[in-house]
């Protein structure tokens, strides 16, 4: 085979390979929303449960992003100067929720917060209820998408070294203000493509959202547990790929976001060298 | 006395990294720390600027103790040996960094920002990005950023280490002008012998956390106190069991000088020759000397020679 031919056939190989697992599932998904018109559609997406599904998803979103963007630049910018075994210690411990499966971040959490657990029972005298809440949601879906921001800003500051922080240290500069004008500009990459993947993760949880939500209708459903309700428990199908589009399109927003800042950065030859 | 450095001593766990360092440094000089790598010279201009936190000892300079003194207020310019320049920021802005952290009215910040680009030869890269330039373009944009808060200690962290051969030259040439043009009292840190003994009026040898040496460099190179600083300051050969300068050794034809020998080796660098010489009692010292000096013995290898320490 010769390089040409090679490079094409590799080539091929990708776009059938991603064609089968992405393409043809979405678009499926995108055809079948709206086979019975945009109205039926738009029916679907505005029913009371639906919107009430959407609002819970973006309050938790709300909430998860910013608090675990802050907790992740924060731990990376402690960790990347350790090289203790605490450090790494930490490290891993950040990593535990993505690598169970979210099931078991679910029923760890019923477990603590329950009124069988330690702290359900403390809680539950003083009247706060955990579980079954837009609280436990809200924990939840914090704990899965906890390491995407540390993971996506350590190697970027392990990279970039400690030279330019001294540097601006020795011509006067305050930690804040190193912070803000040195070290968030240099590892801005990270902290975005790590909020990216913490958006799509927090908007798609199911797992261990389905565990603590106890799944009450309009009050505790996010957006993919009604999804799988209209699936599996409604029969409503339109309900279902409805749902599941306006879902899809907000991360694929995300994405298409994240990677269009990207290339106007790499017109300014900002980020190389 | 513009810097004064009393006792300091830095460990890391057991390892002593800079032990028991004493030296006063003139103002305005330009004095060169020299040593291999792992000698602790680059912790000592650590140290000196705060970065590293000492052990023991004090650092006073002109007169002030800054020992307990946070880096950001020592006033000291530092060139980080690959330059540390901030990525998302113009020459310009680089530049001005400390002057805008010092809340320096706008105008005046752009005027010194322009006379600093001016003083680098850097005027046409101002709104370019440090990953647009040279290797030598950023170490003079690394400079200037440094100059800009008028420091009173100017220190280089192998300043040249990172260039190629022929940039390396110039840029060396370029600042000891520009020394000479500002005074300002510079500490340079470099493992290359050649570009101390050009540049220092002062050279401090380390080896091993220690100042083995310190002194005028043509004096050091005449006069070293230890075997150490004889081999580091330039190359060495032994000749009747005495270290001394290859170049310091003369060739004559057989029988006119007063040990005898016969050509072993002859290696050529262009203008230098290099004579191995192998001798009746088993040594075989190497010399030094010019092509022209060569040429007119009419020797090759295995002819008769004599040889001599020069007077």
């Amino acid at each position: 085979m010769n390089h040409t031919t090679r490079k094409w056939s590799l080539r091929v190989l990708v776009i059938v390979y991603l064609g089968l697992l992405v393409g043809l599932p979405v678009a499926f998904l995108f055809i079948k929303t709206f086979s019975h018109g945009f109205a039926a559609f738009w029916n679907e997406v505005t029913k009371p449960d639906a919107i009430a599904a959407l609002k819970l998803s973006g309050i938790v979103a709300l909430i998860a992003v910013p608090v675990n963007t802050v907790v992740g630049v924060a731990a990376a910018l402690l960790l990347a100067r350790k090289d203790h075994w605490s450090a790494r210690l930490v490290t891993t411990l950040f990593d535990v929720p993505v690598a169970v499966s979210p099931i078991i971040i679910g029923v760890s959490l019923v477990l603590a917060y329950s009124r069988i657990g330690w702290f359900g029972t403390a809680l539950a005298a003083h009247g706060i209820s955990i579980l079954f809440s837009p609280v436990g949601i809200t924990m939840a879906t914090m704990a899965v998408s906890l390491p995407y921001v540390l993971r996506s800003v350590l190697p970027v500051l392990m990279e970039i070294g400690n030279e330019q922080q001294n540097a601006a240290l020795t011509l006067g500069a305050g930690r804040l203000r190193i912070f803000w004008q040195i070290t968030l500009p240099a590892i801005r990459w990270g902290v975005l493509y790590g909020v990216t993947l913490t958006i799509a993760r927090t908007l798609g949880e199911f797992g261990a959202v389905l565990i603590v939500s106890g799944n009450i209708t309009g009050h505790t459903q996010t957006l993919p547990i009604y999804i799988y309700d209209s699936w599996e428990q409604n029969y409503d199908v339109i309900g279902a790929f409805a749902g599941a589009l306006v879902l899809a399109s907000i991360s694929v927003v995300a994405l298409l976001i994240l990677s269009a800042l990207r290339s106007k950065e790499r017109r300014l030859h900002v980020d190389i060298a | 006395m513009s810097i004064s450095l009393s006792h300091l001593t830095k460990r890391y766990g057991d390892h002593v990294v800079v032990d028991d360092v004493s030296v006063e440094i003139p103002s305005g000089s330009l004095t060169a720390v020299l040593g291999p790598s792992g000698s602790g010279k680059s912790t000592l201009l650590k140290l000196i600027s705060g970065l590293e936190r000492l052990d023991e000892g004090r650092v006073v300079i002109e007169g002030d103790d800054v020992t307990s003194v946070d880096p950001r207020h020592r006033d000291i310019g530092f060139c980080f040996q690959h330059y540390a320049p901030f990525r998302h920021m113009t020459v310009a802005k680089n530049i001005g960094f400390g002057l805008r952290v010092r809340k320096q009215p706008k105008d005046q910040i752009a005027a010194k920002v322009d006379e600093l680009l001016e003083l680098v030869k850097l005027p046409h890269k101002a709104d370019a990005y440090p990953a647009q330039l040279s290797g030598g373009e950023r170490q003079r944009m690394a400079l200037a950023r440094a100059l800009a808060i008028e420091p009173r200690v100017l220190l280089l962290d192998e300043p040249f280490g990172a260039l190629d051969a022929i940039v390396r030259t110039e840029l060396r040439e370029w600042v000891k002008e520009l020394h000479h043009q500002i005074k300002v009292t510079t500490i340079l840190v470099t493992h290359d012998q050649e570009e101390a003994m050009d540049m220092a009026d002062q050279l401090l040898i380390m080896h091993d956390g220690r100042i083995e040496q310190s002194g005028e460099p043509n004096d050091l190179y005449d006069n070293p106190a230890t075997t150490f600083v004889h081999d580091f300051l330039g190359p060495t050969t032994s000749f009747k069991d005495v270290t001394v300068r290859p170049h310091d050794l003369e060739l004559l034809r057989a029988g006119e000088g007063s040990i005898e020998g016969t050509v072993l080796s002859v290696t050529s660098l262009g203008f230098e020759v290099q004579v191995v010489v192998q001798l009746s009692d088993g040594s075989s010292p190497w010399v030094q000397l010019s092509r022209n000096e060569f040429r007119a013995l009419h020797v090759g290898v295995g002819s008769a020679i004599s040889i001599r320490q020069r007077g």
